[in-house]
């Protein structure tokens, strides 16, 4: 498409003939207050609230449902637009319970928002005189539904129908009466991506029933990070919050846009997995026969059954370390001539993969494993393994019946040596989908008493030796 | 740079004669002291505490307290705008799912760090509900350890607003448990 110029409010800008006027608004900075539209969604045209002025044309036109074309000069300022888009808001708001206080999606509302921009209205209608509805409907997969706050701007039904296919959300009833509910009995599924119709919902109607009620949004620090449940490796943000006297908790995993990857969305058992990575869901101390002992206990420890176990020493790393800590793993191992392999029994679950995002292989990194030269074979690792007498296990869930020393990020309902390891969340690093793409993360959590990364505490026991 | 030239006071002779304001000080003290023991009853201290001021005005800003509702459940949602808008962060609030009909969220722990706190009445002016007050007129805080000024949610609910007579700290004699 060929680049047209169109005036917005005195501003110039460039943009391809034919684009939507809201796409081209919304990525130039220009706010334009929308409910219905959504890239990943489309034009619906139903909420009306994306309200220009457009020179030559006699009435406001919706810009999500207006192409651009050469010379077209756009107002989303003037007195009379305003006048209309406060107009449209107090429409939308007429049956609006205005519960923000117990809204779990006070500080990050479309509606709170475009109220302060362009609503700033008295409310003319009695509270008693709006229309009731369910309160709290739980649709299944987590999902709350409160039909009161729904602005009706079809996005979640939209993405059940259009994105998934299984269109489990439909509108019913008319006018006044009309409300968002599950066409199936069984409720909402959408075949485990149910939780994005939290994130499109542009208000309260729809919120996370893992999420509710936890934290105000507006304490969260959001930090881009990468979902490590599958070889996909979706981008994400990581909504965290160190407490003032405890630890920095993880409330939520949100998608975060990467075409080349994911889009926008992510499944629902990656966002869950937040709570592998959090508070007390992780291993912090070494652990022994049961028992706490510390981090220069455990490495004496570890030498001493480095020492005593000779050459029948094996090394398994899990395929899901970054790049950076099977490098070191794999330097560390080749000084000490331990065979290592990346081969992780269970890691592939036929039944998780499907044809959006999922990936059978659950592993976030195996493709760097022929990069970095780790072996692979899976009967040279079973014959290795029935002549060892010690296995190193990093973070490995294969079973294995020999002695075994586990350099883990959860804990293990062992009395064998745990030695704990930085998760994903506590460290930088990067790894390789299963398309091939590098894709780099950075440390997001700092706990009060850090647990290091694997490649730092290789050096601390290279250091040692 | 521009400065200001202030005369330096203290240079008259009276006052450099130095006894007139000597004697002019002893005055006012012997003459307090002797009004005093010539009435003791109208000593304008107070024997605190085993004598309370009873002229707090409502204003005052004392002990925090947490309201309730008509059907006496408590008032507020954990909507969290308190601890947002203290400058201290002394308010932890951690929230659940409210099943009695009332309302859909309420505190399931909320507590109080009053050694924190600095009684700037901001929690008061961002709550929506009202359901947190400073009027308990309990103006003196004592505990024996620091954990102990960290009040919780039951003792915020008893905690009574303090404008009535009975209720108030000057007619519980002082107590504060
Ligand atoms: S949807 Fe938005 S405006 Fe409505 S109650 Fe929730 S936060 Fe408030
Ligand atoms: S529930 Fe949310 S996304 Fe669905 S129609 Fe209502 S406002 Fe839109
Ligand atoms: S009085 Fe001020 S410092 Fe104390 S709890 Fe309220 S807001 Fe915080
Ligand atoms: S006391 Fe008021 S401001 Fe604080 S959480 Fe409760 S309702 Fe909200
Ligand atoms: S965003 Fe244009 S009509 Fe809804």
């Amino acid at each position: 498409m060929n680049n047209v110029t169109i005036t917005v409010n005195a501003q110039t800008l460039s943009a391809p003939e034919g684009s939507i006027l809201l796409q081209v608004l919304l990525d130039n900075g220009v706010s334009v207050p929308h409910f219905c539209y959504h890239e990943a969604l489309g034009v619906d045209g139903n909420c009306r609230m994306c309200m220009v002025e457009i020179e030559g044309q006699k009435r406001p036109q919706i810009a999500c449902n207006t192409r651009v074309k050469e010379g077209m000069s756009i107002r989303t300022l003037s007195d009379s637009i305003m006048a209309v888009k406060r107009s449209i808001l107090e429409l939308e708001l007429i049956n609006h319970p205005v519960d923000c206080p117990i809204c779990d999606q006070a500080g990050e509302c479309s509606l709170q928002n475009y109220y302060m921009e362009v609503g700033l209205y008295e409310s003319r209608i009695d509270r008693a005189d709006k229309v009731r509805k369910a309160k709290k409907v739980d649709l299944g997969s987590h999902v709350i539904l409160d039909q009161e706050r729904c602005v009706l701007c079809a996005r979640c039904t939209r993405f059940t129908e259009n994105i998934i296919g299984t269109g489990d959300l439909v509108i019913a009833n008319r006018g006044n009466h009309a409300c968002v509910t599950t066409f199936e009995p069984q409720g909402l599924k959408a075949d485990g991506y149910a939780m994005n119709v939290v994130d499109l919902c542009p208000v309260g109607a729809l919120t996370s029933g893992d999420f509710r009620f936890h934290q105000r949004v507006w304490f969260l620090k959001s930090d881009p990070s990468l979902c490590h449940g599958c070889a996909r490796g979706c981008s994400i943000f990581i909504d965290h919050y160190p407490q003032k006297y405890g630890d920095d908790l993880i409330y939520r995993y949100r998608p975060r846009v990467e075409r080349e990857v994911n889009g926008f969305f992510i499944c629902d058992e990656g966002r869950l997995s937040y709570k592998n990575h959090t508070g007390d869901a992780t291993l912090t101390t070494p652990r022994y026969s049961g028992t706490a002992i510390t981090l220069s206990e455990a490495l004496e420890l570890y030498h001493q059954k480095l020492a005593a176990s000779g050459s029948g020493v094996v090394a398994l790393a899990s395929p899901s370390l970054s790049c950076e800590n099977l490098t070191a793993l794999r330097d560390y191992c080749l000084q000490y001539a331990i065979p290592l392999f990346g081969v992780e029994r269970g890691s592939f679950d036929e039944t998780f993969g499907d044809d959006f995002l999922r990936l059978n292989d659950r592993a976030a990194n195996r493709s760097a494993l022929p990069l970095l030269g780790i072996s692979e074979d899976e009967s040279e690792m079973n014959a290795a393994l029935c002549a060892a007498s010690l296995v190193l296990n990093f973070d490995n869930q294969t079973p294995v019946s020999v002695d075994q020393i586990h350099f883990c990020v959860h804990p293990i309902d062992t009395r064998e040596l745990q030695i704990p390891i930085a998760p994903y969340t506590e460290q930088s690093g990067s790894i390789i989908n299963a398309f091939g793409k590098v894709q780099k993360f950075a440390s997001t959590i700092r706990r009060r008493h850090p647990v290091p990364p694997l490649h730092e505490l290789l050096s601390t026991i290279k250091g040692l030796a | 740079m521009a400065f200001t030239v202030v005369p330096r006071h203290g240079n008259t002779l009276k006052e450099r004669m130095y006894l007139p304001s000597l004697i002019g000080g002893l005055s006012t003290t012997f003459g307090t002291f002797f009004k005093n023991i010539s009435d003791t009853q109208a000593i304008p201290t107070l024997e605190y505490p085993e004598i309370m001021p009873t002229d707090i005005t409502s204003r005052y800003r004392g002990h925090h307290r947490l309201t309730h509702r008509d059907d006496g459940s408590i008032r507020c949602v954990a909507c969290f705008m308190c601890a947002t808008a203290c400058p201290a962060q002394c308010i932890f609030i951690e929230a659940v799912e409210r099943n009695d009909g009332c309302d859909e969220k309420m505190p399931e722990r909320f507590d109080i760090d009053l050694l924190e706190c600095v009684f700037c009445g901001y929690c008061v002016e961002a709550c929506p509900c009202d359901a947190i007050r400073m009027d308990s007129n309990i103006f003196s805080i004592v505990a024996k350890e620091r954990r102990d000024f960290v009040v919780g949610k039951e003792y915020l609910l008893r905690v009574r607003g303090g404008y009535e007579p009975e209720t108030s700290q000057a007619a519980l004699g002082g107590e504060h448990e």
